[in-house]
Parts: structure tokens; sequence; C-alpha cells
């Protein structure tokens, strides 16, 4: 089973990267059908994608969340499915392009990790694992989302009326709304994930928060977006202000992800 | 003046400088080891930083007096925001449902000559409408999702929950530690209990790997050791259990050893000790340190492996040597006694807490979680429909919340529906 999760993963990034190159080439191009036919492909590499996380989960035996690699394929998995949701929705490909990338780097990143499976240590041997690292894979897709939106809207006042950006991307307004509408699901679920984490660490260490350095980076991500929607109720704060705390969101989000494990190791060191 | 004061107290504008503050404190104490003695800090940073982060609190900042503070104006801020709130929010929410809301309702869309404006009401996936008049003419009104209004409202309040409920809880809980090896009685410092640790397993795989730490457990009276005063659990990581008030938990394990020292063939001191635990030789300076078992020290003749014990050495208190024991053998350095480790096994750490405030801060984070929910997914909507002399109908939205994308679903259903 492991052998084909490794084919499936193979194919995925393959096909991430021909829909990601076909997003640029609809941009480049300014041909619809080219964007339409992206996102098909890119829909096509999600089920592969979740084909092959299924695989992994049979393979080895248990949610396929409990390491670097396992995470980061989640993560892009996340963000790939939000993605899409939002381009369907919203019918706006352009996000595919700018979000596209995104994917195609986080799963390059899991591609650099090790896919070795290892039995579970104690730690993570609890029902609250699937809980907590599912919420956060959508809160991460969620911010990945908004972060693409943030920084189109902070390109769209260069976008010159009647071009096909301007075609394309939605007005400023819109923008701002969607961004919002994928932050509050990433707050949503990033507050499922801190809650259901404090839960699981009372029962594994003790102490449902321990200021380890992943726990502060996730509560410094939910503050940032908790700043956001201050900024947003705030008259004359809403668009820019905002666009910019989406874009730090994300690097914060990205910190705690990467960052965290690379450069405060604490308790979290596997995740 | 003191007006001002108060009015600032319980802005937005307050709220987020405090939340910029926390989160700017929060993530620096994250790069600032944490808890270090205050030699540490000189030795690792140049004298000014660490005399910055020595008299600032950041060598334990998440328990610093100023991120208290800031942690206390939040709360203050939170509180008074919901109760200034509390009566306006009532208000509407009483009056939410009624058409006399849509007078002082937002308009977000509004389109006139429609023919009917049930196609909309039924687009927007409004409930049935009431009817009624205003200013002589018949008058639809719906409204629906109202508890979205209480959603920052009932945010707040879980936040300051969670706030009060960590914060006491912290402040009041109590933790205790026992370290034993299986068939101990240990007494729990600071309680009137004692643990018994009835068993002890490190389950592995068959790759060596720890599955997992299982422990049997009783909690016993101290001053009747005969009476099981919290009974009986079996616990592991992730499995804790409630026993007499406490929650136990199988925290960590080591290696022990069976240490034992005779004279002339008598034994003398016949003891389990742990890793690092420091043994005094009977009534002399000496004393022994077990620093690590190992497995495989060695090879016998037949290929199997024989196990080592590395121990130090101390006299007064002193270091004087280090060595490894093979399993079997005997210490050196001691003569005239004989001493020797043997039976290795694991010793488990079992921590047993109190935090009666747990409950509070869980129901805060659940609040939280309910107040999103509200405030991002129940977006309070009103739609009426009043119609004109000609008999055609105007009809308004009003979705403050769901601004360009309402106006636009709005304006698609207007187009739908062909005017007259």
């Amino acid at each position: 089973m492991l052998k084909v999760e490794n084919t499936l993963f193979t194919m995925v990034m393959i096909i991430y990267f021909v829909s990601m190159i076909l997003y640029f080439v609809f941009v480049a191009a300014k041909k619809e059908k080219i964007g339409k036919a992206a996102a098909l492909l890119q829909t096509c590499g999600l089920v592969l994608h979740t084909a092959a996380l299924v695989c992994r989960g049979i393979g080895a035996g248990r949610l396929p969340m409990t390491n670097q690699y396992e995470f980061a394929t989640s993560f892009a998995w996340g963000l790939s499915l939000v993605g899409l949701i939002f381009v369907y929705k919203f019918r706006f490909p352009v996000l595919g392009a700018f979000a596209a990338p995104v994917v195609f780097l986080i799963i390059g990143y899991a591609a650099m990790q090790s896919k070795e499976v290892k039995g579970l240590m104690p730690a993570l041997q609890s029902n609250w694992l699937g809980f907590h690292v599912s919420t956060a894979i959508i809160a991460y897709g969620a911010f990945g989302v908004s972060f693409v939106l943030g920084l189109l809207f902070l390109f769209r006042s260069r976008m010159t009326e009647g071009s096909f950006w301007a075609q394309h991307v939605p007005e400023k307004e819109k923008l701002d709304l969607i961004g919002y509408r994928s932050v509050c699901l990433g707050l949503l679920f990033l507050t499922f994930t801190i809650l259901t984490g404090a839960i699981w660490a009372e029962r594994a260490w003790g102490s449902y928060w321990s200021w380890d350095p992943k726990e502060t980076w996730s509560l410094v991500t939910w503050l940032i977006y908790a700043v956001y929607l201050h900024l947003r109720i705030r008259r004359g704060w809403r668009g820019r202000a905002a666009a910019i705390f989406a874009v730090v969101g994300f690097v914060c989000v990205i910190f705690t992800y990467i960052g965290v494990n690379t450069f405060l190791p604490g308790i979290h060191s596997y995740a | 003046m003191l007006k001002k004061i108060w009015k600032f107290l319980s802005s937005m504008r307050f709220a987020i400088i405090l939340l910029l503050l926390v989160t700017l404190a929060c993530a620096l104490g994250s790069f600032i080891p944490q808890g270090q003695e205050t030699e540490w800090y000189f030795e690792t940073y140049s004298p000014r930083l660490a005399a910055l982060i020595v008299g600032t609190g950041m060598d334990d900042l998440y328990h610093s007096w100023w991120l208290l503070g800031l942690t206390g104006f939040l709360c203050a801020n939170l509180l008074l925001c919901n109760l200034l709130r509390l009566p306006q929010l009532l208000r509407r929410y009483r009056l939410a449902g009624t058409p006399a809301q849509r007078r002082s309702a937002p308009v977000t869309a509004s389109a006139s000559g429609l023919a009917s404006p049930d196609p909309v009401f039924a687009g927007l996936h409004m409930p049935k409408p009431i009817e009624t008049t205003a200013e002589g003419r018949p008058l639809r009104y719906a409204a629906k999702n109202r508890a979205g209004l209480w959603g920052a409202w009932v945010c707040h309040l879980g936040i300051l929950l969670l706030i009060v409920g960590f914060t006491l809880g912290q402040m009041s809980h109590r933790e205790y530690t026992v370290v034993g090896v299986p068939g101990q009685n240990l007494p729990v410092e600071g309680t009137d209990y004692a643990l018994g640790i009835d068993d002890f397993q490190v389950l592995l795989r068959e790759d060596d790997t720890v599955e997992q730490y299982l422990a049997q457990v009783t909690l016993y009276d101290l001053s009747d050791p005969a009476h099981v005063t919290g009974g009986q659990a079996e616990i592991s990581v992730n499995h804790p259990a409630d026993l007499g008030g406490f929650r136990i938990y199988q925290n960590t394990v080591g290696r022990a050893a069976r240490l034992t020292i005779a004279k002339d063939g008598q034994v003398l001191q016949d003891q389990i000790c742990c890793l690092g635990d420091q043994i005094s030789l009977l009534r002399t300076p000496v004393s022994l340190t077990l620093q690590s078992y190992v497995p495989d020290y060695d090879r016998a003749e037949d290929g199997s492996p024989v196990a080592g014990y590395a121990y130090a050495v101390y006299i007064n208190d002193e270091f004087y040597t280090m060595d490894v024991q093979p399993e079997g053998g005997s210490i050196g350095y001691l003569a005239p006694y004989e001493a020797s480790y043997s039976e290795p096994q694991y010793y488990t750490i079992i921590q047993l807490k109190r935090d009666r405030f747990s409950g509070i801060a869980l129901a805060g984070g659940l609040l939280t979680m309910l107040g999103l929910f509200l405030a991002f997914y129940l977006q309070p909507k009103q739609v009426w429909a009043l119609q004109a002399e000609d008999g055609t109908w105007t009809v308004t939205g009003s979705c403050p919340k769901g601004g360009a994308l309402f106006r636009d679903r709005f304006e698609e259903l207007v187009k739908e529906e062909s005017p007259c």
C-alpha cells in the first residue's frame, strides 16, 4: 500500500506542477479555457492526493498526520482543497494561479522529508490526534488562501480597469470580503486546533498549556488574525491594513509550521 | 477625564493595542530561553542585554508582572466591552425578527419594480415572511440568524473565561511527582497520601521502539497505609486516572538498578536506585551515582551481549572517578566493601495534579468556539418587501456582514425575476 502511495504522491506532484504551469499560461495568454483546464487538472490532482493519503493511512495503520512528511503533504492537500473551493465558489481562477505555487512548494517540502513509517510514540497514540491535526490542516489551508487574497488586494489598485487582471480579479471590496471569509474559516479551525491540542496535551503531558514554542506560535498566529478581524471592523482600516495582516498572519503560520521546528525545538519537535 | 479613561479602556483601539503587545510578548518569549539561572543569561548574552532580560522579567516572561498586567487590561477591556454592549445587544436581539427592526437596519441591497418578492425570499433562503402593513401598504418581512448577533459577545466571554480559568489554575494548581519502581509505596510529598506503584511495564514493539508505558497505582492514606483512599487505577501515556481528587499521569521513565553493598559476605545495604541518585556508602564519606545503563556494553564468549552499569564515585561530594561495572561484576575503589549493581529495571515518574479551574478554561474555550461560529456563520439577515401603489414590489435586504457577496446574490435573484 505504501508503494502505491509513493507512486500516487509522485503523480500528484507532477499534476500539481503541470496545473501550476497551466495557471501561469492562463495568466500570460489570458485564455479562460486554460484557466478552467488548470482548475480541472488541480481537481484531478486533489482526488489522487486524497487517494495517496488514504493509502498512506492504510499502509501505516493510522492517520497520516504524525511526522513532517505526513503533515506537509496533508497541509498541501488542505490548501489545495480550500483553494479549489474558493476558485469554484467565487468563480475566481486567478486565485488558483497564486495558490498553486504555494501548494507546489509545500508538497515539494514534503517530498524532501523522510517517508519512513514508524510506530507512534506513546504521546501520539490518542484519538485527539485526528481532530487536532485535521483541523490544523484546514486552518492552514484557509490562511494560505487568505494570504493569496491579501496579496491580490495589495496589487489590485495597480491593475488597470478593463485589463485581463481587472476582469479576473474581483474588485477590492469583494477581495476583502472573500479574504475575510477565508480568515473566518481558518480562525475557527485554528481555535479548534488549539482547543483540541490543549485537551490532548493535558492527557498526554499533564498540562494543557506549557508555553512550548509550537503552542506559543499558534497563539501568536491566532492573535494576529484576531487583530485582523478587529481592524476590519474599525472604520478606515478595512482593506489595506487588513490585507497586510492577512499576509503577516500566513508568515506566522509558516513560521509555526516550519520555523518553530527548525529554530525553536520543544515538546512538539516531531510535528 | 474619568469618562475618557473609561471610554478608552473599553475601546476597540485599546483592544488592538493590547492584542499587538501580547502577540509581541509571546513571540519574544519563544526566542529567549525561559527559566534559566541568572548567570546563564550573563554568560550567553552581552551584560547589557542580560541585565535587560533579567531586569524586565523576560527570563520568565510568561509569568512576568507586565505580561500579567497586559492580560489584566485585556480582561478589563473584554469585560467592559461586553458589559457596555449588553443592553444594546439585548434590544437589537429582541427587535430582530420584527418588522420594526428594518427602520434601523443598514441597507445592503435594494430593487424596485418586482412582480413578486417571493423568489428573492426563497433564493436567499429566508424563512416564510411575516405579512403585515406599513404606511397603509402590504409589507412582507423575514429575518434569520439573529443568534449571530451574539457571536462576538459570546466569543469575548469565552476568551475572558479562558484567561481567568488559566490564570487561576496557574496560581492555585498543585503538582506532585513520585519517582519509583514496582513494589514501592512512596509518600506524595506535601500531601497526606502515599502512592503505591503496584506494577510498571514498558511495552516494546518488535523493532524495540516503545509502544506504551503502563503503570498500576494505588493511592493510600499516609497515616493508615492499609486504607486505600482513592482506589486503584491503571495509567499510561494519554490515559490518566482520577483518584482521590488527583489526576494521576504516567509521565516519564528512566533506568534503575539494585545496588547491593556487602562486607565480608554480609549484605549491609540493598536498595533500588534510579539514574542520578547519589547513594552514600553507609557511614563513609563515599557515595555512588548510577550514570547510565548500557544493555550491550560488551560481548560474552558466545556472542551474547553483556550489560554494563556506568557509575561515578564521589568522596565528600567531590567527583573522584567514573567507571563501568559489567553485569555480574562488582564496583572497584570501595575496599573493604563489595558493591555491585544488578537487576536492571525501569523506574517510572508519576505526576499527580489538582487544578480546580481547568473546567472554567475548557468552558471558555468551548464558548470561544461557539462565539466564532455564531459570528462567522450565522450572519443576521433581513429582507423586506413593500408593495407600491402600482402593485409592484420594492425588495430590500440588510446583511452588513455579507456585504458585496450578499449584494451580488441579491442582484442575481432580482435579475432572474423579470421586472414588470
